[in-house]
């Protein structure tokens, strides 16, 4: 593989930036499980833009918000394990890709719309979110957890057997 | 590190065997991981510490000055005041009374079992009198015209009371409860809790009485605006028999959660409201009122089930010892902008204040105010925020000679961010225990009632009614 011929600054940088976008991940659903109530609610009736009916039909369906709850918080937390521990890397990338998005359409900062979540900082089309996204689609182009992470032993133990 | 390392270490998996360099690497994440665990439990086990820290009391061993507390009322005022009360050390709650027994009752006794307090729940405040012995005082959150009744029978059991504001709806039974206070020789505070707030009693203490800032007094105002709201509802499978609600002077279960609204049970928002409020004007004046008049009416709900007013304006006039003040009352129960406040105006300066904690400035008049640099520098007030002219606000034009500058305000420093209830709770435990002196007694419930129920008679009369200074008497 020629592409893959990284020095191993190179290598250990993304697998760095995998670890901090995993632990990110999992604290964020863990901190939600130990919550004991947490719900997406507020953030979805705040929802703007062209889904913003979609999104707050699932705020306001107890039994969809109940599914949304926890798919976001499991979710959250196996995203960050695969992502730390670099197992099934892909998978746990991709979908942190598709639920970041689902975050960024739910309330992007376009031009003109307005939320009362207070935020941190200024953005104008580019958040953290979508810079965190970005990042994910690097590691999903390059596999750094052939490099560091339960993958490497996965794959050559499959290769074995 | 040489070529053969470099290869094997940074390449895809070779076909090799699983060798120590891949358990290595492929196990990286395993350290991270539990960084992230040992992390993820310091914080959790401070986020419990800081709970249980505010939670004070319940599990602390009895010490000698621990009171012992029952609770008469735990419906929507019960409840904050009991969340109040579990921020503050020392209290040993023993039994609660609702005759809502199978929704607040039994919500309310779950919590205080929660927090470590073993008490008994009872539905009727006779039945907990006659049972519950050693209990210190008495926190009464009844509707208005309960609280005569709940009152004078625990002050007569030679217990203590905090009883929410109003004191009651009708004055005879205000100063029947204050005459019973005198001769039970046990305290009675009332409920107007921005009398222990720390941010009034400054404003009071420092800025109008010591510091003078405000010069000659001349007019105040308050207003409490709240948004439109549906009257409250109730879960079907918990409403109560009505045998027990007529029991207890209700006809409905929409008047037993709505009593607010009716006379003869409540004094509708200019009395849950603009109580508290009138009550600052006369602390702040330093004189009970000369005369009120009012306009008011049930001008946007349904007259059948809002028989008080929902929008009411006041003006009251005040004599003191400067000369006369005027103050003008405002609420609205069908916009809640600009919320609530009080404000009183001086030649020299504005002092605007609310219980609500960001609200607290004073502005001075540049023409006739001495500088309050001192203030600033003692860090009693802020540095002036000044009016800037920006480009974006040029006002080159706008700007009328007869206009006068803007005045610069100061905020307070004084920071006030726990349960509005709290100080005025703790002032009320602590005079039990001999402490302090009640901020709210009931004399001085009795002065705010006289002033307040009037409001409604002078909306009746439509026209100006006079407070004969015997009438502050109880």
């Amino acid at each position: 593989m020629k592409d893959a011929r990284l020095s191993n600054w190179q290598w250990i940088s993304l697998v760095v930036l995998r670890m901090l976008i995993g632990w990110h991940f999992l604290y964020e659903g863990v901190a939600k499980l130990l919550k004991g109530n947490w719900s997406a609610y507020g953030f979805l009736m705040e929802s703007k833009w062209i889904f913003a009916d979609l999104f707050q039909w699932m705020a306001q369906n107890s039994t969809v918000l109940s599914v949304v709850n926890t798919l976001n918080m499991w979710g959250l937390v196996l995203i960050g394990l695969g992502l730390i521990l670099g197992i099934f890397t892909r998978i746990a990338a991709g979908a942190g890709v598709v639920l970041i998005l689902l975050y960024y359409v739910c309330n992007p900062p376009f031009v003109g719309l307005f939320y009362s979540i207070p935020t941190e900082g200024s953005y104008l089309f580019v958040n953290k979110n979508i810079v965190e996204l970005a990042a994910l689609l690097v590691l999903m182009a390059i596999p750094s957890e052939q490099f560091a992470g339960m993958d490497r032993i996965l794959y050559k133990f499959l290769k074995e057997s | 590190m040489d070529e053969k390392d470099k290869k094997e270490s940074s390449e895809s998996p070779s076909n090799k065997k699983i060798d120590r360099r891949d358990f290595l690497q492929g196990l990286a994440g395993v350290p991270v991981l539990g960084a992230l665990a040992v992390a993820a439990w310091k914080q959790e086990a401070y986020r419990r510490a800081i709970r249980s820290q505010r939670a004070a009391g319940s599990a602390a061993p009895e010490k000698e000055d621990d009171l012992h507390v029952a609770l008469l009322g735990v419906g929507a005022q019960g409840d904050v005041l009991l969340n109040s009360m579990l921020k503050i050390p020392g209290l040993r709650f023993q039994a609660v009374c609702d005759i809502w027994s199978n929704y607040n009752l039994k919500r309310a006794g779950n919590l205080l079992r929660k927090y470590g307090h073993e008490v008994n729940t009872y539905e009727d405040y006779r039945a907990m009198l006659d049972r519950e012995k050693g209990l210190d005082a008495v926190v009464i959150a009844t509707p208005d015209f309960w609280h005569a009744e709940h009152t004078i029978a625990c002050l007569q059991a030679g217990l203590n009371v905090y009883c929410e504001k109003e004191m009651s709806n009708t004055l005879e039974d205000a100063r029947r409860m204050a005459l019973a206070a005198g001769e039970s020789g046990k305290l009675l505070q009332i409920g107007h809790q921005r009398r222990s707030n720390p941010r009034y009693i400054f404003s009071h203490d420092v800025l109008l009485k010591e510091l003078k800032l405000l010069g000659r007094m001349v007019t105040a105002y308050g207003q409490w605006n709240r948004s439109a709201a549906p009257d409250l509802g109730w879960p079907k499978r918990y409403e109560i028999p009505l045998a027990t609600l007529r029991k207890y002077g209700y006809e409905s279960m929409h008047q037993f959660c709505n009593w607010r609204w009716y006379k003869n049970l409540g004094g509708g928002p200019i009395v849950d409201l603009g109580s508290h409020q009138i009550d600052i004007f006369s602390w702040f004046l330093g004189v009970n009122p000369k005369s009120v008049m009012a306009s008011g009416g049930t001008d946007y709900y349904d007259k059948s089930t809002h028989e008080w007013y929902d929008t009411v304006m006041a003006i009251y006039e005040y004599e003191t010892a400067e000369g006369t003040v005027r103050a003008h009352y405002k609420t609205q129960t069908t916009n809640g902008s600009l919320g609530y406040f009080e404000q009183f105006m001086g030649d020299e300066g504005t002092l605007v204040i609310s219980e609500s904690a960001n609200v607290g400035s004073v502005y001075r008049e540049k023409t006739k105010a001495p500088m309050w640099d001192r203030w600033v520098r003692k860090g009693y007030l802020s540095e002036p925020k000044l009016m800037e002219m920006t480009s974006e606000v040029d006002m080159g034009d706008a700007l009328d000679v007869r206009e006068t500058i803007s005045p610069d305000e100061h905020k307070l420093t004084l920071q006030f961010y726990d349960a509005y209830h709290k100080p005025h709770l703790e002032n009320f435990f602590n005079a039990v225990r001999g402490r302090e002196k009640l901020n709210c007694p009931a004399e001085l419930g009795y002065e705010s009632a006289v002033a307040v129920l009037k409001v409604n008679k002078a909306v009746e009369a439509k026209r100006t009614l006079f407070f004969d200074p015997q009438e502050f008497l109880v």
